[in-house]
């Protein structure tokens, strides 16, 4: 993967060691810090996870000398990606940032962008482009190269109270809808638990989108946007699409699933013990891991009753590396892409914050070191990621714009739960709404 | 301060007209209140009069003309939020604009919000500045209490009070559950609309308070005396006498009230509801935000800052055009 220019060797062990040569550095060698060239990245990443994106920049920094990484937590990819469109029109972009997979056809057409491949070999790295893991190579891949370098992918899986589950009577959730429909009811009656399932706040993500790919029904025309400009979104279309967010609305209804609201996170509802289960990304493993004081668990996203369910599709960011910048910027900013695409790095990224892990190389060594055995959810994300062949449906989603489509969604939706809308008439409106936005995007780049 | 300014103003002495800044905002914008009271001010050196106002003019080109001016030109045309690409549309996006139901939601919400807010505002601001005079003990206390919303930030309030009324976890949800009340601003439109202004309400309060508790004071104390030997009481005291003679606070903070509701509402919307649910929440300045920053759909976001701008200063207008009449500034 890598043509590891420097030596990340020592990686893992200088972990702790490099927070304290940082405070060292910052102490006694300020001469030495302004010699430094400083790389700005703006990235999406909070609470336990902006804690390893601490470790990781301060061990970036400690394993060279001339560049200073500076990493700025932006809030999540919306308003990062936000704050990044806002910089770079009046040229404060910084040099590296992180946006999410929703984004990654706006980023591509943006003309805000150097490919990372071109800046890789303007400053002589030598990257091996085919040793990304399929699914991430099938999404972040074009003409067989990435735009950006693919760092924090995921995929949903569905966490549960493996306690709750056992005082309600059962080993664990069932492999489909119809099965955890009827569980997480038991869970409410049985009053083990009063809150059987909380929303998360990426839902639009890993409940309804992820949702049509595993089951093999189309979200947009055109594969799913992948095949042109002039893909328009059809998921109104689909029953199943439909039946789900039913589902959803007689959960609600029936106080089966719940709102976390402004001002608090569903991750910690889950964490707490208050809420049985919830369906978020595999990178909720960093914050499970450390916080929830129960037997906790995950396991495969459920399917249809006679679906063969196919792969899940990949969330989560890549970086991308802005135009506009100095040379002694773009060294930096290589320096620190070859560094995160090093398989040590990768390896050590993967376990510390559940995230899968993006090469091949990375994946075997895991693999071979028995970590999989010793905590068998790690697995669940790259394995349904991998599941089957991947259709048009399931390949992922490549709309322009696709970050204000999902607001307007996330709108429609919320006029189920408040019972405004049927869930046909909020999807009705959702599409005939993200179809404007689509027809506007296509407008604007039809040249390109 | 603005607030200083006005109090000191008003509690000068007997021998000055009271006058509020409402009347200096006034006599801007109308002549004839400059006849009423204020004095010109003449310089004999141009330069003096040039560098005093310099300060005030290079403030209001950097914030107001050349962002007026971006949004103007923003407003005609569709852009790529990188700022790669322009097409001019004429006038589509203000078309687009009016044919939307979102946006004659947000347009109705925001105009019942910022009447109830505005009303209930100068009601219980009304009520504590009556109460003031009938506070002996710990007055100061009194007042700071009052006082404090004004010195927290509105985020920092919006998700206190956010907490509180969260119906998973807040201890007033839990309050109103037990009751019965099935209070949940996720689901229901109205409680979140609810929330809202009572948290800006809240927030706002205390600016209203201040400039009444100050006009109050200016009131005579001889007329107040007379009518209590005339045999009048409090409430009639207040309503006859003091009211009629704090008018033009009234009428300023009227105004205020409404620009706060306008414009200002913005950081406790973000923090306690994020306009939602389903967009019940979702103020015009609120939406130009989500449309602009978060949606980067920039043509539309600068139209419905240009549609806020115009009504902005037609309604301030009507406003001293309607009001102007009952408002007596002579005393």
């Amino acid at each position: 993967m890598t043509g590891n220019k420097r030596g990340h060797g020592a990686v893992i062990g200088r972990l702790l060691a490099g927070a304290a040569v940082a405070a060292l550095v910052l102490q006694a060698g300020t001469a030495l810090a302004q010699e430094r060239t400083k790389i700005e990245w703006w990235h999406a990443l909070g609470g336990r996870l902006a804690e390893i994106v601490d470790k990781l920049i301060v061990d970036f920094n400690a394993s060279q000398d001339k560049y200073e990484l500076v990493g700025i937590n932006k809030g999540n990819y919306e308003e990062t990606m936000a704050a990044m469109v806002a910089a770079y029109r009046v040229g404060q972009q910084p040099t590296l940032v992180q946006a999410a997979e929703r984004g990654f056809l706006t980023m591509l057409n943006s003309g805000a962008v150097v490919p990372v491949p071109e800046l890789m070999q303007n400053q002589g790295y030598d990257i091996k482009w085919d040793d990304f893991v399929a699914p991430v190579a099938g999404f972040f891949l074009v003409d067989g190269k990435p735009a950006a370098m693919p760092f924090n992918s995921s995929t949903p899986i569905f966490w549960y109270n493996a306690d709750h589950f056992k005082a309600a009577g059962f080993d664990k959730p069932g492999e489909t809808w119809q099965e955890i429909d009827t569980q997480l009811r038991a869970i409410k009656e049985k009053g083990v638990s009063d809150c059987s399932m909380v929303l998360a706040n990426d839902f639009f993500w890993s409940m309804l989108e992820n949702y049509a790919a595993i089951q093999d029904q189309p979200w947009g025309t055109k594969a799913n946007g992948f095949g042109g400009l002039d893909t328009e979104f059809v998921f109104n279309q689909s029953p199943m699409v439909v039946g789900q967010l039913e589902r959803l609305q007689s959960w609600m209804n029936d106080g089966v699933l719940q709102l976390a609201g402004q001002g608090l996170a569903p991750d910690q509802l889950f964490t707490s013990g208050q809420c049985s289960t919830f369906v978020a990304s595999t990178a909720a493993h960093a914050g499970v891991e450390s916080t929830a004081k129960f037997n906790w668990s995950a396991t495969f996203l459920p399917h249809e009753e006679g679906v063969e369910p196919k792969n899940s599709t990949i969330g989560g960011g890549a970086l991308w590396v802005m135009k506009g910048e100095t040379d002694a910027e773009y060294a930096g900013a290589a320096a620190f892409l070859d560094f995160v695409a090093s398989p040590t790095t990768q390896a050590w990224w993967s376990k510390e914050t559940g995230y899968v892990p993006v090469t091949m190389t990375a994946y075997e060594a895991i693999k071979a070191d028995g970590y999989y055995d010793e905590h068998p959810t790690r697995e669940i994300a790259i394995l349904q990621l991998s599941r089957g062949t991947p259709t048009d449906n399931s390949r992922g989603f490549r709309f322009g714009n696709h970050n204000q489509s999902m607001q307007l969604l996330v709108k429609e939706v919320q006029s189920v739960w408040t019972g405004e809308k049927t869930a046909q008439q909020a999807l009705d409106a959702a599409v005939e709404q993200g179809n404007q936005i689509l027809r506007q995007y296509e407008k604007l780049h039809a040249g390109g | 301060m603005p607030v200083a300014d006005g109090s000191i103003e008003i509690g000068g002495g007997a021998s000055r007209r009271p006058r509020p800044s409402g009347g200096l905002a006034l006599g801007r914008l109308f002549p004839r209140a400059s006849r009423a009271g204020l004095k010109t001010a003449h310089f004999k050196q141009p330069w003096l009069a040039a560098g005093l106002l310099t300060p005030q003019l290079l403030i209001l080109v950097f914030f107001f003309f050349i962002p007026s001016y971006k949004a103007l030109s923003l407003a005609f045309v569709q852009v790529d939020p990188f700022g790669g690409i322009q097409i001019f549309v004429g006038l589509d996006n203000f078309l687009a604009l009016f044919a939307s139901a979102d946006y004659r939601d947000s347009a109705v919400f925001t105009l019942w919000f910022s009447v109830v807010q505005n009303v209930l505002t100068l009601g219980l601001a009304g009520l504590f500045a009556f109460a003031t005079d009938y506070v002996i003990r710990g007055r100061g206390l009194y007042r700071s209490i009052i006082l404090m919303p004004y010195a927290i930030a509105p985020v920092i309030s919006g998700v206190i009070w956010a907490f509180l009324f969260n119906p998973a976890v807040g201890p007033i949800a839990e309050m109103l559950q037990a009751i019965g009340i099935p209070w949940d601003p996720n689901r229901r439109p109205f409680d979140a609309q609810l929330l809202v202004i009572i948290a800006s309400v809240w927030k706002h309060v205390c600016y209203d308070y201040i400039f009444l508790v100050a006009a109050l004071l200016a009131v005579p104390a001889s007329l107040l005396e007379a009518a209590t030997l005339d045999g009048a009481g409090h409430i009639r005291r207040f309503f006859a006498i003091s009211v009629p003679l704090i008018t033009p606070t009234i009428f300023f903070l009227i105004v205020m009230n409404f620009v706060y509701g306008l414009f200002e509402t913005f950081g406790v919307i973000d923090a306690m509801t994020r306009g939602g649910p389903a967009g019940a929440t979702n103020s015009l300045v609120y939406k130009v935000y989500q449309d602009g920053f978060v949606q980067l759909d920039l043509g539309s976001s600068a139209a419905q800052s240009v549609v806020l701008m115009i009504v902005a200063v037609v309604f301030t207008v009507l406003q001293f055009r309607a009001l102007e009449r009952k408002v007596n500034y002579g005393v």
